[in-house]
């Protein structure tokens, strides 16, 4: 079946690309103006500028409620209490020696991470100079000329930071862990891993992975307990040492950090070069933030509002609603849209109620239209079977987010050959599990990979190429995705599955899948 | 008064004789699932996955005994197998399953073995995934006691309060605690450690290291294994909150068999840990 907005999008394109230059310059004027705006109780406070930069040190005011266009229409970030004054408040200062501070690699605009459209005009904009190409992981490697561009290819092209673990891993309490697998540099185009002060040799022995940052909004679902077990692991969920409280599994897509606490602390040791942790009051002020943030497409370019005709999109929804939910039965994965389903002729202009339409049909496909899961270690290696027949939803079943419930980290194949996307420009690393351990459940006792994964926290055969789940919401203003940035679009998402798994969608059901994911 | 009795005992003596069949073929019917008259297959082979689609987690999982040429239907099993390797099949015939006109056949094409322990196997072997063939599959159910949300209050088990021994069975050589199957029986010692206030928690990891014969080849754990359960059990009691204090870890190769079977299965049922709470 034909995608039904096929013949308006063309035209419409046009209209649309004038019309979003209009909405950028005028976005403050027109919302403060029209009081209701993009939603109910809009001041002229709640608004942002056009520039939507948010550099290390600047004395803003975080609004209470802030909108920014992107591609697909606007997003939305909601902050619950106040507009905060940003002076001096740790989240926004530097707090090392490079001058970057936690809001330069997630910023509002980029739904609290980062694309790498905004990477690229800050480039533009600084000649390279911002903080955010610092050296130690904003390069390709700090041994780099760091005033090329190609010494930056990797978060410019990619929007990739280089994440480097130790090696041997080591346990949270500074431990070695011994590894049940040797690791052997296959490929390595950014010199770092086989580099003799960065590698894997060196006197520090690091392994270099690129990585996307992920959203800092939201964060009662990344850290909500769904289940006192994790059953990708066996075990019941891992406690935090200092307060004896489960940790959820959706943290890090390596789950090196299981709590926003020590998150905030190696983030501020490795990202921002502090040479101590933060204080306990920075670290509270910090967590306290993040947890007042939510952040969602809030407006659709052409399904209009996200809330309404009965849907309950944008983060308003996200902050009012309990954490943690397992969807199924009555209650589907993103049943925000289910009341678009089948709306009356009457209701909008005809491309808005087909655009709706297929946000809706996009939903049920999600969380129905089943297909084969195979070789997708974490979920096909614990008792389901391989293959087991489920759909999307099987592992995004996390209400309002689609990250896991369960929850924990999954090999999809994003970075384990023979599954992921080749990449030249990513290291290539042979892992090869050691007797008497138990070899990788899908891909034997040698696995070629471009990011070990969790593996690197566990130094575990079966963990190799996994990793943790992320939340679904602000998609729109954080291209490129997956945890390598390999999908540039929403459509690469889409066929990168439909390749993984020989699913066969239409191209009708991947142009749901693409505007439902426009929408989070 | 007293008529009425008499007319009520007469009119159960009449109930009764009426429902003497029904008891019959009850009666025979719980005998028919007995383990004793059960027939028992044990066989090593690669698993068949026939792709019928009843839902999620519908398709079927089918093996060939290589003894006798039956093909069976081995879904039920705690765990599934996977594609391209080798599976230890263990399963009971039951006589209802086990004609061609047996109405469960019919779902996936084969003899259904209820229950059935399916163990993966290191061993390679072929892929063979077939189509539905116009087998309809099994609508995927979950088990009966399945673990709460975190969200649902737990109430601690009332007393009075006495010794218990808990026992969790694992597939071969392997030490992972069974996705919904074991998760609720740690549960269930957790609150029951909490509410009785027990003084000591005595794990014993057990392996089946004597072992048997099976399709040709001798299929035994090592001593390491039971090593292992009983250190996963404890790690899954001390991160749902019981001290460390109070666990005692053994380990030992084969168990005095109690209960003997796990559900009319004798080897597999060699494979687990005990958990007693000591007051």
């Amino acid at each position: 079946m034909p995608d039904p907005r096929a013949g308006l999008l063309t035209a419409l394109m046009i209209t649309w690309r004038v019309a979003c230059v209009v909405i950028a310059v005028t976005a403050v004027v027109v919302t403060a103006a029209l009081g209701a705006g993009l939603g109910a109780g809009l001041s002229a406070n709640e608004a942002y500028q056009d520039d939507t930069w948010w550099a290390a040190g600047d004395a803003r005011q975080f609004p209470s409620r802030a909108t920014f266009s992107n591609s697909s229409g606007a997003l939305t970030v909601l902050r619950s209490g106040a507009p905060l004054d940003t002076q001096g408040h740790p989240f926004f200062s530097p707090l090392g020696t490079n001058g970057r501070a936690c809001v330069t690699c997630h910023q509002p605009a980029d739904s609290m991470s980062l694309s790498a459209q905004t990477i690229q005009k800050r480039w533009q904009d600084t000649q390279g100079q911002d903080p955010l190409f610092a050296p130690v992981d904003g390069s390709n490697c700090p041994h780099l000329p760091q005033s090329q561009r190609s010494s930056h290819s990797l978060l410019l092209d990619r929007g990739l930071f280089r994440v480097f673990r130790p090696w041997p891993p080591r346990a949270a309490d500074g431990a070695t862990i011994e590894p049940e697998f040797t690791l052997e540099v296959v490929r390595d185009p950014t010199g770092c891993n086989l580099h003799p002060q960065y590698g894997v040799h060196s006197a520090n022995p690091m392994v270099s992975v690129y990585r996307r940052p992920r959203p800092v909004a939201n964060v009662k679902y990344l850290t909500a307990i769904g289940f006192s077990f994790e059953p990708k692991n066996g075990l019941p969920l891992p406690l935090d040492p200092q307060t004896a409280a489960p940790t959820s599994g959706n943290l890090m897509a390596d789950a090196r950090n299981r709590t926003l606490k020590s998150q905030a602390i190696d983030a501020a040791l490795v990202h921002l070069q502090a040479s101590a942790n933060p204080t306990d009051a920075q670290l509270r002020q910090i967590l306290d933030f993040e947890a007042t943030l939510y952040s969602a497409q809030g407006q659709d370019r052409w399904g209009g509002a996200l809330t309404e005709a009965g849907a309950s999109g944008g983060p308003e929804t996200l902050a009012a609603s309990p954490a943690g939910e397992l969807q199924g039965g009555a209650k589907p994965v993103w049943s925000e849209f289910a009341a678009w389903a089948k709306l009356p002729a009457a209701s909008g202009s005809e491309e808005q109620r087909l655009f709706r339409e297929s946000v809706a049909r996009g939903a049920d496909v999600f969380a129905n239209r089943t297909f084969l899961i195979r070789d997708a270690a974490g979920l096909t290696s614990i008792g389901f079977g391989n293959p087991v027949r489920n759909a999307c939803a099987f592992c995004h079943n996390m209400m309002r987010t689609g990250m896991d419930v369960a929850p924990g980290q999954v090999d999809l194949g994003t970075t384990n050959e023979p599954f992921a996307n080749p990449a030249p420009e990513l290291p290539l690393f042979k892992l090869t599990c050691k007797e008497p351990y138990r070899p990788h459940p899908h891909l034997g006792r040698v696995v070629y990979t471009q990011d070990p994964g969790y593996a690197l926290t566990t130094g575990k055969c079966r963990d190799i190429g996994k990793i943790t789940i992320q939340q679904m919401r602000g998609l729109a203003a954080r291209a490129p995705y997956f945890s390598n940035g390999s999908a540039r679009t929403l459509r690469d998402i889409v066929d990168y599955y439909d390749r993984r798994y020989s699913i066969g969608y239409t191209e009708q059901e991947k142009q749901d899948l693409v505007n439902l994911m426009s929408v989070l | 008064m007293a008529e009425p009795r008499t007319r009520n005992v007469q009119a159960s003596a009449v109930s009764a004789m009426a429902a003497l069949p029904v008891l019959l073929m009850i009666a025979a019917g719980l005998c028919a699932d007995e383990p004793a008259t059960a027939q028992v297959r044990s066989f090593v082979s690669c698993p068949i996955y026939r792709d019928t689609n009843a839902g999620r987690k519908s398709g079927c999982w089918l093996a060939n005994d290589p003894e006798n040429g039956v093909q069976y239907d081995i879904s039920l099993g705690r765990i599934k197998p996977l594609l391209g390797r080798q599976v230890l099949v263990e399963g009971v015939v039951s006589p209802k399953d086990a004609g061609p006109s047996a109405p469960r056949q019919s779902m996936c094409g084969a003899t259904v073995l209820e229950p059935v322990r399916v163990a993966v196997l290191d061993a390679a072997c072929k892929e063979y995934s077939i189509p539905a063939e116009g087998f309809p599959g099994r609508r995927f159910v979950l088990p009966a006691k399945l673990l709460q949300p975190a969200s649902v209050p737990r109430q601690l088990p009332p007393p009075p309060y006495g010794k218990r021994e808990y026992t969790i069975f694992f597939e071969l050589n392997n030490d992972f605690l069974i996705y919904q199957y074991a998760e609720t029986i740690i549960e269930d010692i957790v609150l029951y450690t909490k509410a009785s206030h027990a003084r000591r928690v005595v794990i014993t990891g057990y392996a089946a290291t004597t072992g048997y014969e099976v399709s040709g080849r001798h299929i035994a754990e090592k001593l390491e294994i039971a090593k292992a359960r009983a250190a996963m059990v404890a790690a899954a009691l001390e991160r749902l909150g019981v001290p460390r204090t109070l666990l005692e870890l053994k380990w030992q190769g084969e168990p005095q068999l109690d209960p003997p079977t796990d559900a009319g299965l004798i080897e597999p049922a060699k494979r687990r840990a005990t958990v007693e709470i000591v007051l």
